[in-house]
């Protein structure tokens, strides 16, 4: 038998230990992979596309690698610490160090090239799936599966120096200890849950803070606080785990009341030296879940954004033109062309815009004829308007301005025709785009409209209007390709301003619906899959733990059955101590996420507005029966081998 | 008036090759006494200790206990029979390492849901007759080898049981300990007329009992009373021992004290 011969079996035949953890870093490889597929794609030519495709994924792997390493490097010296008897016997025999490094290289590195070469198999296996999610997602026209070197050399070399390092850096561990040591193991039960007083009651503060910053953002929402918010809730979850919770479970156990109670004895002081153990994994477990609800959440959330996004843009595509735009018909025809080249009905509502000087206001308002909104409302079947003469309605830009100038009323007089009117609240729909309307568009009725003839001061009669296109299209959300050329003028031109310096306007909501929701898509898209990775990388080392710690637990059932345990209390045992290793990293995730949803719609006042209870309780559910059924299938597997 | 009777108990592994661990093994125990059983290894001493526990079922024979034949229970009427009838002490203590020396001590009695008071008061008055009241906070890791199994024992005690089981008790200590250990056994055999069970390796340890059990190959071999002197008692095991024909690797280190 070669040395090299030695290390294979070694791997091979602990395959049964070696399961979960190669299962979780096949997966992580898999998903690695099929990010960089989607990353080097030569189809991707949309810039927009490519942009989010490229940055995504980027982000996606470098979360992916972050806990990659984190889960990596844990598991590889939990490994090796629970084989340290056998180097033990191995250095008492006469290895070595040099070679007990190469042997624990030569393993780690079987086990590395084994998950990358099937990691990367079944990645490219499933990169045709993941791409037609994502042309799905985009509504793209194809999105064919491609072959070339760079994602294959990408995953190659981040995974396989990965493993170089952690084979590195977790043998240090046992080159520390001597012989002796190594033979006797490592008593795992021979430190006190030593936990400090301070730090338990500065977890608890921290979190508390955390949560009372949450609810005081409600009321006053400043951006700097969500970095605040973010290092309390860390630094808090973290000290949470490591020792406020062992202050919690010591406060009990001194009542004795309360602790020397059949089970509890066992279950309590058990369950303390767990969560000391445990600890750094439940901080890891607990921040990935509450991303991964979040995540969900906020997606889910994003069916009832739909009808909100509708309501906030009810006109399909809108188009203004200034009296300068030398385009107006052009563009016109365009959209026109367009629409009908999609198969899309539309109805068309011209408006001709009048400019007057309002007295009371002092500055240039909107003038819109009552019948052309009317003719807008019975397209899009909304309430039709009736003024007398003499009388205005005022335009709102959104929503929320409505509720402010609903009851408005205001005299006054369109200054270059000497035309009295009389503002009486504002109509009750927002129509039209608040970059057009601006917060000075009226309504007036047909009369008083033909009654405006002169134009504006120092202008001609030409330049004192402007014409507004209203499409409507009743399947607005297939919009997504009809004007955008004009859209990509615009948003050039704009940027991130809102002043607009071509001489017409273009919306399409279709369009940028679409781009919320493909990004959105994205995001839930590939924060799933990483959450995925972690949970099953947390999974894989409760299980690791477990089997570990198996043949002590053994005996120590061993001895309570003796001491007259019947099956079914150890049963409650078994149970006591592995709900909390299960549910309490969960529980801690649901609240945080809870919280984080709340900062989140007082962040994003978009979200606010969309009920999203349903949707919430739905991920919660889910996840819940997800960690509920994995509960159950380890519980049965740790008993049938104890008992 | 005998609390343990066995009558032609018969235990055989099966297995590919199937072992006969215990042949026709009959023998009683007197209530209050104090009985070691000896034997070289593979003579089924540890067989016959489990097969008293009720975790093993002979595979023949009759077992009756305190008047009560274990066999025809149901398991989780045994479990409970176990929790109130027997106390067990083992070679390498088997205290939970997470327990505290006082927790360990009061287990079986939270198992049977005890009030608290009357834990108190019992593991108090434990804990001075074993002279553990100075480390009943610590952790089994910060004692000694004595002290650890003085807690076993003191766990065994502590809720009265009717036989008290002890499998190589002294195995893991030194002699100091070992005779600390042994005098307590002794001690609460005596005062609170506790019968006891020993397995042991240890002509030293079986000199403390009133009676040494020999058996070889799962067979009665042979069975000696204690005199007034344990010296001599020591030396009629000792002269056992060598009949019983074992290696010489089977008699442990012989310490005259």
């Amino acid at each position: 038998m070669t040395f090299r011969q030695f290390a294979y079996h070694n791997v091979i035949r602990n395959a049964r230990v070696y399961a979960a953890f190669l299962l979780a870093s096949i997966f992580s490889i898999l998903v690695f992979f099929v990010y960089s597929m989607l990353m080097f794609h030569p189809k991707i030519e949309d810039q927009f596309l490519q942009n989010i495709a490229f940055g995504g994924m980027f982000t996606a792997q470098v979360i992916l690698i972050i806990f990659t390493v984190f889960f990596l490097f844990y598991s590889m010296s939990a490994f090796l610490q629970a084989r340290s008897q056998e180097f033990g016997v191995l250095l008492n025999l006469g290895m070595d160090n040099r070679q007990l490094n190469r042997m624990i290289f030569l393993e780690t590195m079987i086990l590395g090239f084994i998950s990358t070469t099937v990691g990367i198999f079944f990645g490219f296996a499933f990169s045709k799936f993941f791409f037609m999610i994502i042309r799905e997602m985009f509504l793209l026209d194809s999105l064919p599966l491609y072959l070339s070197w760079k994602p294959f050399v990408l995953t190659i070399f981040v995974f396989l120096s990965l493993f170089v390092i952690i084979s590195f850096s977790s043998s240090v561990f046992i080159r520390k200890k001597n012989i002796v040591q190594l033979l006797k193991g490592f008593g795992r039960q021979n430190e006190q849950e030593a936990y400090s007083k301070r730090r338990a009651m500065l977890g608890i503060l921290l979190l508390i803070a955390a949560y009372s910053l949450v609810i005081l953002s409600l009321f006053q929402l400043k951006v700097y606080m969500s970095f605040i918010i973010i290092v309390l809730a860390l630094v808090g979850t973290y000290l949470f785990y490591t020792d406020s919770v062992l202050y919690l479970l010591g406060i009990i156990r001194k009542r004795k009341n309360l602790y020397w109670r059949s089970f509890r004895l066992i279950a309590f002081a058990e369950g303390s030296i767990k969560i000391r153990e445990n600890a750094r994994m439940f901080f890891i477990v607990t921040v990935v879940s509450t991303i991964a609800f979040l995540s969900v959440g906020v997606v889910t959330s994003f069916t009832s954004f739909t009808a909100q996004y509708r309501e906030m843009n009810p006109v399909s595509i809108f188009y203004s033109s200034n009296w300068d735009n030398p385009f107006e018909e052009e563009h016109v025809m365009k959209l026109s062309q367009e629409l009908q080249q999609e198969g899309l009905s539309y109805e068309l509502v011209k408006f001709t815009v009048k400019k007057q000087t309002s007295s009371s206001l002092r500055k240039e308002v909107n003038l819109i004829k009552e019948s052309e909104v009317n003719s807008l409302a019975v397209a899009l079947k909304i309430p039709l308007i009736d003024l007398q003469n003499g009388e205005a309605m005022i335009i709102p830009n959104t929503l929320e301005d409505y509720e402010g100038i609903r009851t408005e009323e205001e005299q006054t007089v369109l200054e270059e025709s000497n035309i009295p009117i009389q503002i009486k609240g504002a109509y009750d729909q927002v129509i039209f785009p608040s970059l057009v309307i601006k917060d000075n568009s009226l309504i007036i009725s047909d009369e008083d409209y033909e009654l405006i003839t002169e134009p504006l001061y120092g202008y001609g009669l030409r330049e004192s209007s402007m014409t507004f296109y209203a499409f409507h299209v009743s399947e607005w959300l297939r919009t997504k390709d009809v004007g955008t050329d004009l859209d990509r003028v615009m948003t050039q031109s704009m940027g991130t301003s809102d002043v607009n310096p071509n001489s017409f306007y273009i919306s399409n909501p279709g369009l940028n619906y679409s781009i919320i929701r493909a990004t959105f898509s994205l995001l839930l898209f590939t924060g799933l899959l990483v959450a995925a990775v972690l949970l099953l990388a947390a999974g894989s080392f409760v299980y690791f733990k477990l089997y570990t710690d198996l043949e002590r637990d053994k005996k120590q059932y061993d001895v309570l059955r003796r001491m007259g345990v019947t099956d079914r209390e150890l049963v409650k045992i078994v149970n006591r101590q592995l709900i909390p290793q299960f549910f309490l990293p969960w529980g801690l995730a649901m609240v945080h996420s809870t919280f984080s949803f709340m900062y989140l719609q007082a962040f994003w006042v978009d979200l606010a507005a969309v009920s999203i209870v349903m949707e919430m309780l739905l991920v919660l559910v889910a996840f819940t029966i997800i960690q509920v059924s994995y509960f159950f299938l380890i519980r049965w597997r740790y008993i049938t081998h104890i008992q | 008036m005998s609390i343990l009777t066995l009558e032609e108990i018969t235990k055989v592994y099966e297995g590919k090759v199937a072992h006969l661990a215990i042949n026709q093994l009959s023998f009683e125990v007197e209530k209050g006494e104090f009985l070691a059983v000896m034997g070289p290894s593979g003579s089924g001493k540890t067989t016959l200790l489990n097969l008293i526990s009720t975790i093993d079922r002979p595979t023949s024979g009759d077992l009756t206990i305190n008047g009560l034949n274990p066999l025809q229970l149901k398991s989780n009427d045994l479990s409970l029979f176990r929790r109130r009838q027997l106390g067990f002490v083992f070679q390498d203590f088997n205290l939970l390492p997470a327990l505290t020396v006082e927790e360990n001590m009061i287990l079986p009695l939270t198992l049977d849901e005890q009030p608290v008071n009357v834990m108190k008061q019992k593991v108090k008055r434990i804990a001075e007759q074993l002279d553990l009241t100075s480390i009943l906070e610590k952790r089994p890791f910060e004692i000694s080898g004595g002290q650890a199994q003085r807690t076993a024992i003191g766990r065994a005690l502590i809720h009265e049981p009717s036989i008290i089981l002890a499998d190589e008790p002294t195995g893991n200590l030194d002699s100091k300990a070992t005779r600390d250990v042994l005098e307590l056994l002794s001690n609460v055999n005596k005062r609170s007329n506790t019968t006891i069970i020993m397995v042991t390796h240890d002509p030293i340890a079986a000199s403390y009992c009133d009676r040494v059990l020999f058996i070889k190959d799962g067979e009665y071999f042979n069975e000696i009373y204690k005199d007034d002197r344990r010296q001599t008692f020591f030396q009629r095991i000792l002269n056992v021992l060598s009949l019983l024909g074992g290696n010489v690797n089977d008699l442990s280190t012989i310490r005259l004290s």
